[in-house]
């Protein structure tokens, strides 16, 4: 009696979310992936029969170059937020706790204000005749002149690395507005918070006496945050990297506003597929990639944390036997 | 010989407060020295500006002869446990008592040699791949000890390493850091507000209050002989009787102490009559008997009449709290023989305190705030408001 | 100790890096030029600041209308999807919380993927129901794909605040003399209601930021602000409202946030 009770009530609970989601979430993904196995036809809807020539069309010039570019962007992206979040997030956790909380709203607050609206203000930014284009071009000139000075033998490695290009700069080439450039640029201002956080709130559980027992034992300041911090907070980088790489690999609206024709990335063309080209198949198959290459590191990750779990449980394990002092002695 | 360790005219604000007032110090080679004060006293301080974790605001630290003031802490032969041990997590046993050995850039043969002959002396070898959330309080003190030592530090400094640990563990490792002390023979400086873990251990105590050492001495020197009603009442605890000395004659005197009577006291500093002090008497130094006691060499005098207040039962011992006209005393009596086959001074019972001339000491330095460390009796507690 | 430089520096770049378009957010809202939003002509004179597209957004001219209309729809939605998603992600909290069985453990895996799956995706897929439904996208289309991807922050937001909490108070309530439902409403979601306030907190944020998704199911001629915003790249002569309109936005959402923190202040949570 009491357990249909109980039974009664959890499907009571459980229903809303579980029927929702199932019908707006589980089932139209399970659409997508089932158009992918259909051809399209040149109306704009699904042909009936079960082919892989979405798939096999995947392979064509144009996608793998997108997919590729993506990646890429993606993971420079994270690569620069999370180097920016190491110090920042010790810097924070270092400071005394009421400056801490204030700066911890300050790096969420810019989100107070529409997302469109700031990548429309850094738009306006990089405008051709702009100050920031202005500096990107010295920059860039900075690092021809230095290219320049270098060795023959120098100049010809780092042209084999694909760390330069050699010839000299067009300005009119180098325009930071419609490029790649800006695209990472604004993902990384985009992403930024949402790494420094997760960062932030593992170093602030991080006991900085640790550091002091390495400086203590001889190491320099470097030395201790590379070997104690960052194994300490290894937890929370996971996070951010999550946090930055999902949807890096999903955006949409900064290459949109930002990359022009030169920058398109798959976001973009899931979109031209489905609305403008109504090649739905098309469109579907590349989501279904998009959502792969999440879920491969999400699943990584959970195996990850299980298996640390399952080692932490052994821990408890043993650590109960050891418990007498000199007892095996 | 000259002092290994030399604290010269240390001074340490923060802000308004001053945590170490003029400090000067000397330690020997080779000494377990112990610096011992309540919560806040500076011993901490200290501690940290000698590990290179805080910079004096003025005055000199010089180890070995040289000045060590302004170097960071990873240029300092100087190594710490810490409080809380931080042993570092994400490393094995066996890598985090490497650390050190690692960053000097020891060929590898030496270091396994080294980790493996420190193991071995702490009897840790079998556990050296565990990580330190696998140990138990005591195993994670002994690879901390392990740690700091391993690399032959000039100084070893340890700051109330056994605070975490229950009490049975405690005395455990009390006995095992004397041994070790013993077999390293390097300098160890010992932080603690416990007296009794700074008593057993220590070659020497330094008593620190409110950022100044009070007295600086053999424990049994301190115990027996405070220079100042703070370290009488600190360590231990003790009576204080405010009198006047009225008579003084050879090597003892008498005190006169009002709603009491006269009190004889040992005089070795030849005090002058006339000149108030206050007498310091263990409670474990004033016996109490149902009887007067029998007048015999020295014996018979200091005995007051008064009536016991208080009985705890601690089992080595029984501590009474008696009346003397208006005065609480504490006395500790020991038992010695099977207590069941005696009758027990009970509660309500009149009785014979007394103690040696030789027995009390006097305290000129004398403070009233101290006195507030001294154990007071009980309060009875309000009444159950249902009853 | 010696204090470090190199973090706390990198830090204030950051910040630096961070406010940067905000307060430009803020200066184009006063540019006298409507299309590309300069200070200066081409001789670098100063063109001044004017004031005129707050007076056109609180008049409400023709111009500003549909930016205007968008931006009501956006606080329609979000309002209603917060709401709903409130609701719905509660209860899911409290499920996942009470019991642990197999279909709890879907439930789970169902309420987590949202969170990392692209919005793009979800998009794409809510698209595609739809027009397999042949359902006419508008209002009723976003509202719901907006509830959709909001639910699981909710549920996420409560579900950490309930992990948090003793059961034993529960207990205490029960063994006091409290019914089930009592209980619940007296003990269990005044210590909840934190948690539900931050999950709709978010969920509002998200929901009135959203782009992409809405863009897949917005049908046309229904746009929201970030919609009706990210359509005017190419063409538009009064994008300064744009920055006013965020302007003013940033001002509200800052005075609520400080009004929140005082009222939580004062009750002393």
């Amino acid at each position: 009696m009491k357990n249909r009770k109980g039974f009664f009530s959890e499907g009571l609970l459980t229903a809303p979310s579980f029927l929702w989601l199932a019908l707006f979430f589980a089932i139209p993904t399970l659409i997508v992936v089932s158009f992918t196995f259909h051809g399209h036809t040149p109306n704009g809807g699904v042909a009936e029969p079960y082919s892989l020539e979405t798939w096999r069309a995947l392979a064509d010039p144009d996608y793998p170059s997108i997919i590729w570019r993506t990646l890429r962007i993606s993971v420079k992206v994270t690569l620069w937020c999370i180097l920016l979040s190491l110090p920042c997030a010790y810097a924070i956790a270092r400071m005394d706790k009421r400056l801490r909380a204030i700066v911890a709203g300050a790096i969420m607050l810019p989100f107070w204000t529409s997302f469109v609206v700031r990548v429309f203000a850094w738009r306006t930014m990089l405008h051709p005749d702009g100050w920031l284009q202005a500096c990107y071009l010295s920059y860039l000139r900075f690092g021809e002149w230095l290219f320049q000075c270098m060795p023959a033998f120098v100049q010809h490695t780092l042209t084999g690395l694909g760390l330069a290009t050699s010839g000299s700069l067009d300005p009119a080439m180098a325009t930071m507005l419609d490029s790649e450039v800006a695209v990472v640029l604004v993902s990384v201002y985009s992403f930024l918070p949402f790494s420094i956080m997760p960062i932030y709130s593992a170093a602030e559980k991080f006991d900085f006496s640790l550091m002091e027992a390495a400086l203590d034992l001889g190491a320099n300041s470097f030395y201790a945050f590379r070997k104690i911090f960052i194994p300490c907070i290894r937890q929370g980088i996971i996070s951010a990297v999550l946090m930055v790489f999902i949807p890096a690999i999903g955006s949409y609206v900064i290459p949109q506003m930002l990359g022009g024709t030169n920058c398109v990335l798959i976001g973009n063309k899931i979109f031209m597929r489905a609305i403008q080209n109504r090649n739905i198949p098309h469109a579907s198959a590349l989501a279904t990639l998009m959502a792969v290459s999440v879920l491969v590191p999400m699943a990584m990750t959970v195996w990850w944390r299980a298996r640390q779990k399952a080692r932490d449980l052994k821990k408890a394990d043993t650590g109960l036997a050891a418990h007498i002092p000199g007892a095996k002695a | 010989m000259s002092d290994f360790l030399v604290f010269e005219n240390v001074t340490k604000r923060f802000g308004p407060l001053t945590a170490v007032n003029n400090v000067s110090l000397g330690i020997k080679k080779g000494e377990f020295f112990s610096l011992l004060g309540p919560s806040g006293c500076g011993k901490t301080t200290l501690l940290r500006m000698l590990g290179g974790f805080e910079m004096p605001d003025s005055g000199r630290i010089f180890l070995d002869g040289k000045d060590i003031t302004d170097l960071s802490p990873n240029q300092r032969r100087v190594h710490t446990v810490f409080q809380n041990y931080a042993l570092f997590p994400t490393m094995t046993i066996w890598d985090n008592i490497a650390f050190s050995l690692k960053l000097s850039k020891l060929p590898k043969r030496e270091i396994e040699e080294k980790v493996d002959a420190i193991l071995d002396m702490i009897q840790m070898r079998e556990h050296a791949w565990k990580y330190p959330n696998q140990l138990s309080g005591g195993q994670k003190q002994r690879v901390a000890i392990a740690r700091a030592l391993v690399d032959r530090p000039q100084v070893l400094l340890l700051d109330e390493p056994l605070a975490a640990l229950d009490l049975k563990l405690r005395q455990h490792m009390l006995m095992e850091l004397d041994l070790i002390h013993d077999q390293v023979g390097i300098t160890f400086i010992y932080v603690t507000h416990d007296q009794g873990e700074a008593m057993s251990l220590s070659d020497r105590i330094a008593v620190m209050n409110r950022g100044k050492v009070e007295q600086l001495d053999q424990p049994a020197q301190i115990y027996e002989a405070p220079v100042s009603s703070f370290v009488a009442a600190f360590i231990g605890d003790t009576n204080f009787f405010a009198g006047e000395i009225v008579a003084a004659e050879g090597d003892y005197c008498t005190i006169r102490c009002e709603g009491l009577g006269d009190i004889q006291a040992f005089n070795d500093r030849k005090l002058a009559v006339g000149q108030n002090v206050h007498l310091s008497v263990r409670p474990e130094k004033i016996h109490i008997t149902l009887n007067a006691p029998q007048p015999e060499n020295g014996v018979g005098v200091n005995v007051f009449q008064s009536t016991v207040t208080d009985v705890i039962y601690q089992g080595v011992y029984t501590k009474y709290w008696i009346m003397c006209g208006d005065r609480s005393v504490s006395a500790l009596k020991p038992h010695s023989r099977f207590l069941l086959d005696q009758a027990p001074i009970t509660w309500n019972d009149k009785v014979y305190m007394w103690w040696h001339p030789d027995d009390g000491y006097m305290i000129e330095n004398f403070s009233e705030s101290d006195a507030g460390l001294v154990q007071t009796p009980p309060d009875a507690p309000k009444e159950f408001p249902g009853k | 100790m010696k204090k470090s430089f190199f973090a706390p520096t990198v830090l204030a770049l950051v910040l630096l890096f961070l406010y940067i378009p905000i307060l430009l957010v803020i200066a184009y809202g006063f540019s006298p030029d409507g299309i590309s939003l300069r200070f200066f002509d081409a001789d670098g004179n100063f063109l001044g600041f004017t004031v005129k597209w707050y007076r056109q957004l609180f008049t409400g001219v023709y111009s500003v209308r549909s930016l205007l209309d968008s931006f009501w729809l956006s606080l329609e939605i979000a309002g209603l999807a917060t709401l709903f998603s409130c609701v719905i992600g509660t209860t899911a909290a409290l499920a996942l919380n009470r019991w642990k069985s197999r279909l709890q453990s879907v439930h789970y895996a169902l309420v987590y993927t949202p969170l990392v799956m692209p919005d793009i995706l979800i998009g794409i897929s809510l698209l595609m129901l739809f027009v397999a439904c042949r359902v006419e996208c508008g209002f009723w289309t976003i509202l719901i794909a907006h509830i959709t991807f909001c639910v699981s922050y909710v549920v996420m937001t409560v579900l950490a605040r309930l992990q948090d909490f003793d059961r034993s108070i529960v207990e205490a309530a029960y063994d006091l003399g409290a019914g089930p439902l009592y209980t619940f409403f007296k003990v269990e979601l005044p210590i909840l209601m934190p948690g539900i306030i931050a999950g709709g907190l978010l969920a509002f944020t998200l929901s009135i930021d959203d782009v992409v998704i809405t863009a897949f199911v917005n049908g046309a001629g229904t746009n929201t602000f970030p919609t009706y915003v990210s359509s005017m790249v190419k063409h538009s002569k009064n994008l300064p409202a744009v920055f006013a309109l965020s302007t003013v936005m940033l001002i509200a959402t800052c005075l609520l946030a400080g009004l929140s923190r005082t009222i939580s202040k004062r009750h002393g949570t």
